[in-house]
């Protein structure tokens, strides 16, 4: 028995010009909660086609749970899923609908009973049994759709987008529920979304595509921390990049030049002086100093350029250097306003550095 | 000018009284025939300028259903309907589901081909109906007659059909295959369910119009196929007014019978979608 519970090998989808999945291979482990993230277009919706098999690929080949399923239809591939429109079956009740798929497998009456009701009570929806789903809201309504992909404990749950029809406040609840379901079956999950808070508080990992291809695959502190390309890191909210170039490498660290100004960042395995990089630090990360704090490692005189109230915490816009910008984020408490020369500090540990091409 | 505003003022102030006299015109316009068709056969002696029949009379009936053999040609109807309905309605589940859910080339021209039994006259194309069932032996036959219903009411149930399949969600179908159901029972548990109300508006549709249909069942009739519509038409040409409105108001009762299990059925959408945040 392998670790692995899903493989795509070397999957490719093409729509005329258009390629959906580009050479795709991607190991999903037994147990794991997988996330594939990206914008719309990028790929990850077809992925999860070919893997139910409502899309054939036009190359490469898909295995769950060590077999090749290219071929086989989507009805004995004994998944569940979760749809982002719920999907449930309209004419039927919530009990019937939970229970259709053991219906489909001819489970008797009042075996199919018990296991509707266990499943309803996993999602946290007893007393609702004769409802039709139309009577539900739409938290209620997706509760049913994960009952019914869970009710017949399928290896591999499928989740499309299920969060995005339901509130603000509706998704951050389930989204602890969906994880909490998840780790307490055991079971392995895909999930698809473009929202990278989702993705980064429900995963084990995440893939993240881009335009067909996988731009890294990772943990969510892997991701978060140590994004290994522009779009991964604009994609997950990085908003700050520096354009550099390396001038020497000290043991753990090593000096970029960026513009007319020295900066210390962690070395970069595998570079040398004259490599060019891309620097990327988070706005909450940056420090702003007291005009009377000493100038010390990756400090610089900067001017407020622009000043907006957020609440609990303010956004500016700042330069400094030669034609260079960041946008930091700051202390409600000490508000400075537009054109006050203000000192930032870009914590050694905190500038994270690419190559760039 | 001033007595022109006045008038329209007038109008205006009296604008409820214009448009229930306009109402009530209408209603006798679309209900006056028919009241002159049930009095009629209610009536005896009813000759000259007089407004009402002097006498009433349940005569017209009975010789309607001696002379007429009203119950043998209400059989015929009701047997030719509900070929007519079956034929179309099976033609209508896979046309509508083509047209509904499949991409093809060519869809529109298809579509277009299918409605021209509809759209040119039905002389025309009864003619050449009757010339092929006649070489075919079709004639004056149950099935025959039903056929050539089929040419109009099929295209009722294709459009009917092809709009509900077109509302069905895909990602319920989808789900359904997750689920595990292969195609069969996919269409029991599933389509079925869901499409029903359209089969059920698609069938009272192309019942109706076959149970209506003259043109096409004159030219294919024979005496063992005689339809109510032909049966009051022959009877106008003998001449017996009193029998012939009889036969009219039998004929209108079953068209009653199906309107009133329209308004009670009615609102499909309650069946299908009504679905809160999609």
């Amino acid at each position: 028995m392998t670790d692995a519970m899903i493989e795509f090998r070397d999957v490719s989808k093409r729509y005329g010009s258009l390629v959906a999945n580009d050479h795709l291979s991607l190991t999903i482990r037994r147990g794991e909660l997988m996330t594939l993230l990206g914008p719309s277009g990028c790929g990850k919706t077809t992925a999860l086609r070919c893997l139910t098999g409502y899309i054939r690929p036009d190359e490469g080949r898909i295995f769950i749970d060590g077999k090749d399923v290219t071929d086989v239809p989507t009805h004995q591939r004994e998944l569940g899923m979760v749809f982002q429109n719920f999907a449930l079956f309209p004419h039927l009740t919530v009990r019937d609908n939970v229970g259709f798929p053991l219906m489909i497998r001819n489970l008797p009456k009042d075996q199919r009973t018990k296991m509707a009701a266990d499943a309803l009570r996993l999602v946290r929806l007893e007393g609702f049994e004769s409802h039709y789903p139309r009577q539900l809201s739409g938290g209620q309504q997706q509760r049913v759709g994960l009952a019914r992909a869970l009710v017949y404990r399928p290896k591999v749950l499928l989740l499309d987008e299920p969060l995005s029809n339901l509130d603000a406040k509706l998704r951050e609840e389930m989204r602890f529920e969906i994880k909490e379901l998840v780790t307490r079956l055991g079971i392995t999950a895909v999930y698809v979304t473009h929202d990278q808070a989702e993705a980064l508080a429900l995963s084990d990992r995440v893939a993240i595509m881009h335009r067909g291809r996988l731009e890294q695959v990772g943990t969510p502190e892997e991701i978060y921390e140590q994004p290994q390309s522009r779009f991964v890191a604009e994609f997950i909210g990085l908003s700050n990049f520096l354009e550099g170039r390396i001038e020497a490498v000290d043991g753990a660290s090593m000096r970029v030049t960026v513009g007319d100004l020295r900066l210390t960042a962690p070395a970069l395995p595998h570079t040398g002086p004259g490599q060019r990089v891309l620097l990327f630090v988070r706005p909450n990360e940056i420090e702003l100093l007291g005009p009377d704090e000493p100038a010390g490692e990756n400090v610089f005189e900067a001017q407020v350029e622009k000043a907006t109230y957020l609440g609990d915490s303010m956004d500016y816009r700042l330069t400094f250097g030669q034609g260079l910008a960041l946008r930091v984020q700051g202390d409600a408490q000490r508000r400075l306003s537009p054109g006050a020369p203000v000192r930032l500090r870009l914590p050694r540990i905190r500038c994270w550095a690419i190559t760039a091409g | 000018m001033r007595l022109a505003r006045a008038y329209i003022r007038g109008l205006w102030d009296g604008r409820m009284i214009l448009g229930y006299t306009l109402l009530l015109s209408l209603t006798l316009f679309i209900v006056a025939p028919f009241l002159m068709i049930a009095l009629r056969s209610v009536g005896k002696g009813w000759f000259g300028r007089l407004w009402l029949p002097p006498q009433l009379t349940l005569d017209w009936y009975r010789w309607a259903v001696e002379v007429g053999n009203i119950p043998e040609v209400m059989k015929n109807t009701l047997i030719i309907g509900i070929i007519a309905t079956a034929i179309s309605t099976v033609i209508g589940i896979f046309a509508g589901w083509a047209f509904g859910r499949r991409q093809m080339p060519g869809k529109e021209v298809a579509m277009a081909i299918v409605l021209l039994p509809r759209m040119i006259p039905p002389i025309t194309y009864a003619l050449g109906v009757a010339k092929i069932f006649y070489t075919l032996e079709l004639v004056d036959t149950y099935l025959g007659v039903a056929l050539a219903h089929v040419s109009v009411c099929a295209p009722y149930a294709i459009l009917v059909l092809s709009a509900t399949f077109e509302g069905l969600d895909e990602r319920v179908l989808e789900a359904a295959d997750v689920c595990g159901a292969n195609t069969v029972k996919r269409f029991f548990y599933v389509v079925l369910p869901l499409i029903m109300p359209g089969i059920l508006a698609s069938m009272i549709f192309t019942f109706t119009h076959s149970y209506n249909e003259f043109t096409l069942t004159l030219l294919t009739y024979g005496p063992h196929t005689v339809t109510l519509p032909v049966r009051t038409y022959l009877a106008v040409g003998d001449g017996y007014w009193e029998i012939t409105s009889a036969m009219a108001v039998i004929m209108v009762v079953p068209s009653l019978v199906i309107l009133a299990m329209i308004q009670r059925r009615a609102e499909p959408e309650k069946l299908v979608g009504g679905f809160k945040g999609v």
